[in-house]
């Protein structure tokens, strides 16, 4: 929570509140507390558990429904040795003692009492038995109910979950996009100089070859700065307009021409579609099929085989290979290391350009106007802050031909997400 | 003017939140007239035991008069009882039992003040929901004055109370939060009363270096001070800081100071350094980028009150109405509700120096228009002034008769609390 739209020096504890809370309701969603959490599992046990008639506290309701469990009285009888010959009358008692032996020489009642007194136990175990396992049931149906009643929380918390992720996940995507169009602003400026490099490249003639002829008319400024020696332009220098309209409209190849649409197309566009970053990494390579930024934009001495420059110019491709195989993987972060690395990429192209630059030999007097054209335009949009879109003027006079380039991106809230 | 100040325990160590602040009201008192403290011989809350001599001594130049404690407190009586008054439909004979138990039950010390009440000019009593304060307000005929220090809890839903805040010549809130809720549950808005609060005696140049020094720490910190108890909001604030932990963006390390009653969790970022004296507490709020206050109860909380008096943020608590009103009412604190609201308040005090900065500023300066010494002891003053000339009121009603203490009619005082408007008071109170 690092900043906060509190302007005046009085703060209203109240608005700050409301702009935390907002934000949280922004990274988290809304944050339930457990008792809310559990109301809203109520209420969807309610829906589904109704009609069936139970309730969303169901486990109180289960209870109270469910008085504790007395165990049935099942009949059963108990038999012992004497219950055959028992009476309430006495003498009748009486008499049968007197003729048991009598009796037991007619037949053996023992096994018969036997039986039956093992049946009697055996009842009472059965019922006891029974009794604890409707007691176990019980229980295991309570904890069942106890069970289902902890899903329904633990559902409805996992879906508050899921919304809050969807939430986080909206926030990601719109830093995502916020990133991208930031990334075509910068490699709308970028493939822009690439289209101009290459399209005097193969007029550029070696040092040795002046070809005043194909060069356009020095302008006032240029003449200026035919010094015997090359002197870097100023980071505060603004772009001029360095070529004639006509001239660049001459000189453009149709290759350039055929890209500059879906780069105009998608700075005007605020999404990109399925098939941006694959044309994305095309013009990228593009890119690099003519060197490193500085080289194309025809730094002096870059490109000369052997020199620092072109050794910096391998090792760019090689981080750029790097960078589309993070690409790959389509992941935010991915694209926040491409923009990093990127600019570290053209960065180093900054600095070996300049170094090239001063430590190269002077070029022919004859040759300067060509190179100080292509080198100065580019130099300061790269140096430009890398955010922010060219401005107007720098846009119209890097690209006369193409509608305005594309404003700078809105500034994206989750963009000052802390986390 | 001659002013008894009776409180349930009075002493130099003894550092409860009501009871500091009676002393602190009456040695600055002691310096507009002639102040005498009527306490009992406990220094235990939980026991009462009677464990100083009775008789007269002398506190900070404050002459203090002891009295004895007739029983302790049994615990196990007061808890059947406390569950009785509170949770079930009970009678006055239930409640008074339910006082009887809660102690300091101290019959010769109200005894004394039925004696002598006419020898002072006012009483201050301080905590409304002790022994001392119900009996003895009664006992002082239309001298006592209340200082209440009441909290958002069941025992002010008890019906024995209601007449007490009706009886007395004044009461003396702690703030416009207890004020609305007495006002709520005794209808007593005609009885003369002002929020006063207490003052704190803060030390001008507090070495926060110093401090840091002497217990090796380094790096922002969040201190609470205070005990370290369930009651008090700590474990959900050890649960909620776990949370702000788990955020890769607070760097904030949570310091505790005081006696502790729970486990303290385990990590390298938080300290726990126990009981400190005055200037080491001072220090450590000093060399805090915030304070938090995460209890659920307070009347007031000096704690607090002493961070705004350093110029330091206070992160409390919402679920207290108490708190959340001075936060609002001095634009000096923010407040948490959830485990999300705690780790945002949090992050933008830690992260926004001007906001971190402002929210002090305007702390030291609500400390020093309301809470500074000479304003609390000038609001005694002139309550003092005004009872003056005004004629004392018929005083509280007659105690209950044999009937009506039986009478099974008393709704729950936890139903009493849950009726009680809630929320924090308007911005000036």
């Amino acid at each position: 929570m690092p900043d906060f739209n509190v302007r005046s020096d009085s703060v209203n504890v109240e608005q700050i509140m409301e702009q935390i809370r907002g934000r949280i309701r922004e990274k988290r969603g809304v944050d339930y507390t457990e008792q809310q959490i559990r109301e809203l599992a109520a209420v969807k046990l309610e829906k589904f558990l109704d009609p069936r008639g139970v309730r969303s506290d169901l486990l109180d309701q289960f209870r109270k429904a469910q008085p504790a469990y007395e165990p049935p009285e099942l009949p059963n009888f108990a038999f012992e040795d004497a219950t055959l010959f028992e009476s309430h009358r006495a003498p009748i008692r009486w008499i049968r003692k007197l003729l048991m032996p009598l009796l037991k020489l007619l037949f053996n009642p023992n096994p018969l009492i036997q039986a039956l007194n093992i049946q009697s136990r055996l009842n009472t175990i059965n019922a006891e038995r029974d009794a604890r396992r409707e007691a176990a049931r019980r229980q295991m149906d309570q904890l069942y109910y106890e069970l289902v009643h902890n899903l329904v929380v633990e559902t409805t918390r996992t879906g508050i979950e899921v919304k809050n992720l969807k939430m986080r996940v909206e926030s990601i995507a719109s830093r995502l996009e916020f990133n991208e169009r930031r990334a075509r602003a910068l490699e709308g400026a970028v493939v822009y100089r690439s289209t101009e490099p290459d399209e005097p490249r193969p007029q550029r003639p070696a040092p040795q070859i002046p070809q005043p002829r194909q060069q356009p008319p020095p302008r006032p400024q240029q003449q200026q700065q035919q010094q015997p020696r090359y002197t870097p332009p100023q980071p505060s220098y603004t772009a001029p307009v360095p070529v004639a309209p006509p001239t660049q409209t001459a000189i453009a190849p149709p290759a350039a021409v055929t890209e500059q649409p879906p780069q105009a197309q998608g700075a005007g566009v605020p999404g990109e579609g399925p098939g941006q970053r694959s044309r994305r990494r095309r013009r990228r390579r593009g890119r690099r099929g003519g060197g490193a930024a500085a080289t194309i934009m025809g730094a002096p001495g870059s490109a000369q085989p052997g020199s620092t420059g072109a050794a910096g110019t391998v090792e760019s491709v090689d981080q750029m290979d790097a960078i589309d195989r993070i690409d790959d993987d389509g992941s935010p972060d991915s694209e926040e290391m491409h923009d990093a690395a990127g600019e570290q990429v053209e960065q180093t192209g900054i600095a070996e350009a300049d170094h090239a630059a001063s430590t190269a030999e002077p070029p022919a007097v004859d040759q300067a106007p060509v190179e100080h054209a292509h080198v100065e335009q580019p130099r300061v949009e790269l140096v430009a802050p890398l955010p922010a879109a060219p401005s107007a003027t720098e846009s119209s006079s890097v690209a006369p031909a193409e509608p305005a380039a594309a404003p700078p991106p809105a500034r994206d809230p989750a963009d000052h997400d802390p986390q | 003017m001659k002013i008894a100040v009776v409180v349930q325990r009075y002493g130099q160590a003894i550092n409860g939140g009501a009871e500091l602040h009676a002393r602190y009201i009456a040695e600055h008192l002691a310096r507009h007239g002639q102040v005498e403290v009527l306490t009992t011989c406990s220094t235990d809350y939980v026991t009462w035991r009677n464990e100083l001599e009775p008789g007269v001594e002398q506190v900070n130049g404050v002459p203090v008069r002891r009295f004895k404690v007739k029983h302790e407190r049994d615990p196990l009586v007061f808890g059947k009882r406390s569950d009785r008054v509170f949770e079930q439909l009970h009678s006055l004979g239930d409640e008074l039992d339910w006082l009887d138990a809660e102690g300091p039950t101290s019959p010769a010390l109200i005894d004394y003040i039925t004696k002598h009440a006419s020898d002072y000019d006012y009483c201050l009593f301080f905590s409304y929901r002790y022994y001392h304060a119900y009996y003895g307000a009664r006992a002082s005929r239309g001298r006592a004055i209340l200082v209440p220090t009441a909290e958002r809890d069941e025992t002010i839903g008890l019906s024995i109370f209601q007449p007490l805040f009706r009886g007395v010549r004044a009461i003396m809130y702690n703030s416009p939060e207890e004020r609305a809720m007495i006002h709520a549950v005794a209808g007593n808005e005609s009885v003369p009363g002002v929020v006063v609060g207490i003052g704190s005696d803060v030390p001008n140049n507090p070495q926060a270096a110093r401090f840091r020094q002497k217990y090796n720490i380094r790096g922002p910190f969040a201190v609470y001070v205070g005990r370290i108890d369930q009651n008090k909001g700590c474990k959900e604030l050890f649960e909620f800081f776990d949370g702000y932990l788990k955020d890769p963006a607070g760097k904030l390390s949570l310091v505790l100071i005081g006696n502790t009653l729970l486990p303290i969790p385990e990590h390298k970022r938080i300290r726990h350094l126990g009981f400190l004296d005055d200037t080491d507490k001072f220090e450590a709020m000093a060399a805090a980028d915030a304070l938090i206050m995460p209890s659920y109860y307070e009347s007031l909380s000096m704690v607090a009150l002493e961070a705004w008096a350093l110029g330091r943020p206070v992160l409390a608590n919402g679920k207290c109405d108490v708190l959340k009103g001075q936060c609002l009412r001095s634009n000096a604190g923010l407040f948490y509700e959830t485990l999300g609201e705690f780790i945002g308040t949090l992050e933008a005090i830690e992260q926004n120096r001007w906001l971190a900065g402002s929210l002090g500023r305007n702390g030291r300066q609500y400390f020093k228009d309301n809470y500074d010494w000479p304003v609390i002891e000038r609001k005694y003053l002139d309550m003092f002034e005004r009872l003056k000339n005004e004629v004392p009121g018929p005083g509280g009603d007659p105690l209950p008769g044999w009937f009506d203490r039986r009478r099974q009619d008393l709704p729950a005082a936890q139903d009493v609390l849950a009726k009680l408007p809630k929320g924090p008071a308007g911005r000036h109170g």
